[in-house]
């Protein structure tokens, strides 16, 4: 089932009646207008039969003609378009002058009597007159074939329809003008609010909005109201437990690795390492779980995306994380080009650290890896590639999970750095890709920005 | 070396303390900004370590009210939110370096060693970096007590590296340290004078590429 909508219904019970009254307009004017036409020409046929009862003589036997001259007779069936027949008969039948097989009318309730009929296998417009006069009473029938008739019937009816066809055609545009118009309030509110980013919490302003559609809006609004109070209260709850959580591990993991040096502490040195080494590990995992809620809170929220420089956010990432690379033996190197977007600066080097960090810890002494900046296929991108020992093509989707561990991963990961990576591309409307390096070897993982 | 260390949180601020100690400065510890204006007013430092997040009166006050006082003495803030407005304004202020919490030790060492040193090469002409002494001023260099022979160009490397210490020093910027108006250097001249101070130094100090991004310098691992 399709939606329902404002603009078909109106468009349906404002169309359908008007096309409706429209149609039985158009009838009722050809109606009207055929009967004044056939009263004129019926009128023509009576006068030829008045005339033509005029001139009905008696003769010297008795006998009644009609004392009409050929020439008289032929102006009378003259027509242009028509052929005119005529008769004339005593009341009793009895026939006088004319053609002789020309039916006749009786009726004896209108004087005279009009009606179709067929002669001579046409359809004919028959007139009867019976004429009471010095001669007795006499019946004068003049009928006349349907050309002339038809052809005005039919510019009459073309007539009235091309009328009301263009009157037709003009109510109709007019009603889905104004349909349209009269929408056009709603469809300004919802230009309004697809225009807005869906990071947008502030209320839709209140000035433009029709009535009928005004207590939605506040609805909306209320709603807005809501979800930013709702952000407002997780941002600072997220900045004070990332301050609660961080200061306590900040010193815990100082004081355990001042202890692993000191040489009073020498006889529990390895468990001491094994507890620094865990304090490490839930330090990481924190840090970690902090940047995924606050980037789930970044994808809901009114988060602000700059202008970000791709380039300076590969030189920061790499020159925070150059000392584990190099304590670790690897060679690192950024290799960038211009490129920016629109996006959060602290999520995207989270990610890009996130990437950094695995490729250090899945990189053997001696290994590369290279950060990377720039636009391919006029869409931007971030690229981390290294040298290391890969992640197998069918694990490649599922490390995007979280918590998911490669079956190759190395050292005390949590598995939420590449969940990390897929949430800020996510928010960033960019497609995260896993590859081999280029001879097949190592991991490349891609971040590409789809234009927006 | 004498640092003041502003930390509210008793386990962290004995830990830095301590890990100071350890490595041959003098440190004391306070809890509050305003604990820290008043030993600041007694007695001198050569580092303050401040945490942006102090009761009252916060990290970034303590910095603003010693730049207005004058007081020059070097900054480094740490900070436990993870936003970048808090290291934007803790710079603005005056700040000279920011570390996130959490840190390493050995990071947070480097970082004190780095902004002490920058600070005393404009006081004095003495400038130690592990094993290596730089006078400034006669533009000499000592490795382990010995003369090394270097070039100016070399020098000035050196000098540009080590003011910039546990930094990527960008090959633009070693290169601006050496050229001089009557002559047009490449940056490869840059890698050749680098190889040759490599070879120099002989591992009293380790020179790092940082492919597509510059230098950076480090004291030889233990």
């Amino acid at each position: 089932m399709t939606a329902p909508s404002i603009r078909k219904r109106l468009l349906a019970l404002l169309l359908l009646p008007a096309v409706l009254i429209l149609i039985a307009g158009t009838l009722s004017d050809y109606f009207t207008a055929l009967a004044p036409y056939r009263d004129a020409y019926d009128q023509a046929l009576f006068d030829a039969a008045l005339a033509i009862s005029g001139h009905v003589r008696v003769d010297s036997q008795g006998r009644r003609t009609l004392s009409l001259p050929a020439d008289a007779i032929a102006i009378l069936r003259y027509d242009t378009y028509d052929s005119i027949f005529f008769k004339v008969t005593t009341e009793a039948g009895e026939f006088i002058a004319g053609d002789r097989d020309l039916p006749e009318l009786h009726d004896n309730t209108t004087n005279p009597a009009r009606g179709y009929a067929r002669y001579h296998r046409e359809s004919v417009r028959l007139v009867t007159y019976r004429a009471k006069g010095s001669t007795g009473t006499l019946e004068v029938s003049v009928a006349e074939t349907l050309h002339k008739r038809d052809h005005t019937r039919s510019r009459i009816l073309f007539s009235a329809l091309a009328v009301d066809i263009a009157q037709l055609s003009l109510v109709l545009a007019l009603i889905w003008i104004g349909v349209g118009l009269a929408l056009g309030p709603l469809r300004s509110v919802e230009a309004q609010i697809s225009r807005r980013s869906a990071r947008d919490l502030t209320p839709l302003p209140g000035e433009s909005i029709p009535t009928e559609i005004a207590g939605l809006v506040a609805a909306l609004n209320r709603l807005f109201v809501t979800v930013r109070a709702t952000s407002d209260a997780q941002r600072r709850f997220l900045g004070s437990a990332a301050h609660q959580l961080r200061t306590p591990l900040t010193g815990l993991q100082v004081q355990l690795e001042l202890l692993t040096e000191d040489p009073a502490a020498a006889p529990v040195r390895e468990r001491l390492a094994a507890l620094l080494e865990a304090t490490q590990r839930l330090t990481h995992t924190t840090q970690q779980l902090l940047a995924l809620a606050r980037s789930d809170e970044a994808a809901n929220l009114s988060w602000e995306f700059t202008r970000i420089e791709l380039s300076e956010v590969v030189e920061a990432t790499v020159a925070d994380r150059i000392s584990a690379a190099l304590a670790a033996g690897i060679d690192i190197g950024a290799d960038t080009q211009p490129g920016t977007i629109q996006g959060v600066r602290w999520l995207l080097l989270e990610a890009l650290s996130n990437l950094v960090n695995n490729a250090i810890a899945h990189t053997p002494t001696g290994g590369t890896i290279t950060v990377r900046s720039g636009v391919a296929a006029d869409t931007e991108f971030l690229e981390v590639s290294d040298s290391g020992i890969g992640i197998p093509v069918d694990e490649r989707e599922r490390v995007l999970e979280r918590f998911f561990r490669g079956s190759n991963a190395r050292g005390a990961g949590s598995g939420l750095g590449l969940a990390i990576v897929a949430e800020v591309a996510q928010l960033h409307g960019a497609a995260v890709a896993i590859d081999s390096g280029p001879d097949g070897k190592g991991t490349t993982v891609r971040m590409t920005f789809q234009r927006r | 070396m004498r640092v003041l260390v502003v930390e509210d949180d008793p386990l962290v601020g004995d830990g830095v303390r301590r890990a100071l100690n350890n490595d041959g400065f003098a440190a004391d510890l306070v809890a509050s900004t305003e604990a820290a204006k008043s030993a600041l007013d007694a007695e001198s430092f050569d580092l303050v370590i401040a945490d942006i997040g102090l009761p009252r009166q916060d990290g970034l006050q303590l910095v603003r009210s010693l730049r207005s006082r004058g007081q020059n003495v070097p900054v480094l803030m740490l900070t436990a939110r993870d936003g970048l407005e808090d290291r934007v304004t803790a710079l603005d202020l005056g700040a000279d370096d920011y570390l996130t919490k959490p840190f390493q030790v050995p990071e947070l060492l480097a970082r004190c060693r780095a902004l002490i040193r920058r600070a005393n090469s404009v006081a004095s002409a003495r400038v130690g970096f592990g094993e290596l002494e730089l006078d400034t001023a006669r533009k000499s260099v000592t490795a382990g007590g010995k003369t090394l022979e270097l070039s100016q160009r070399e020098w000035a490397i050196l000098e540009c590296l080590i003011l910039n210490g546990g930094h990527i020093v960008s090959k633009s910027k070693l290169m601006s340290a050496i050229v001089d108006w009557s002559e047009d250097l490449t940056l490869n001249a840059v890698e050749v004078y680098v190889s040759r101070l490599r070879a120099k130094l002989a591992g009293a100090a380790v020179i790092s590429t940082v492919r597509g991004m510059g230098y950076r310098i480090d004291e030889p691992r233990k």
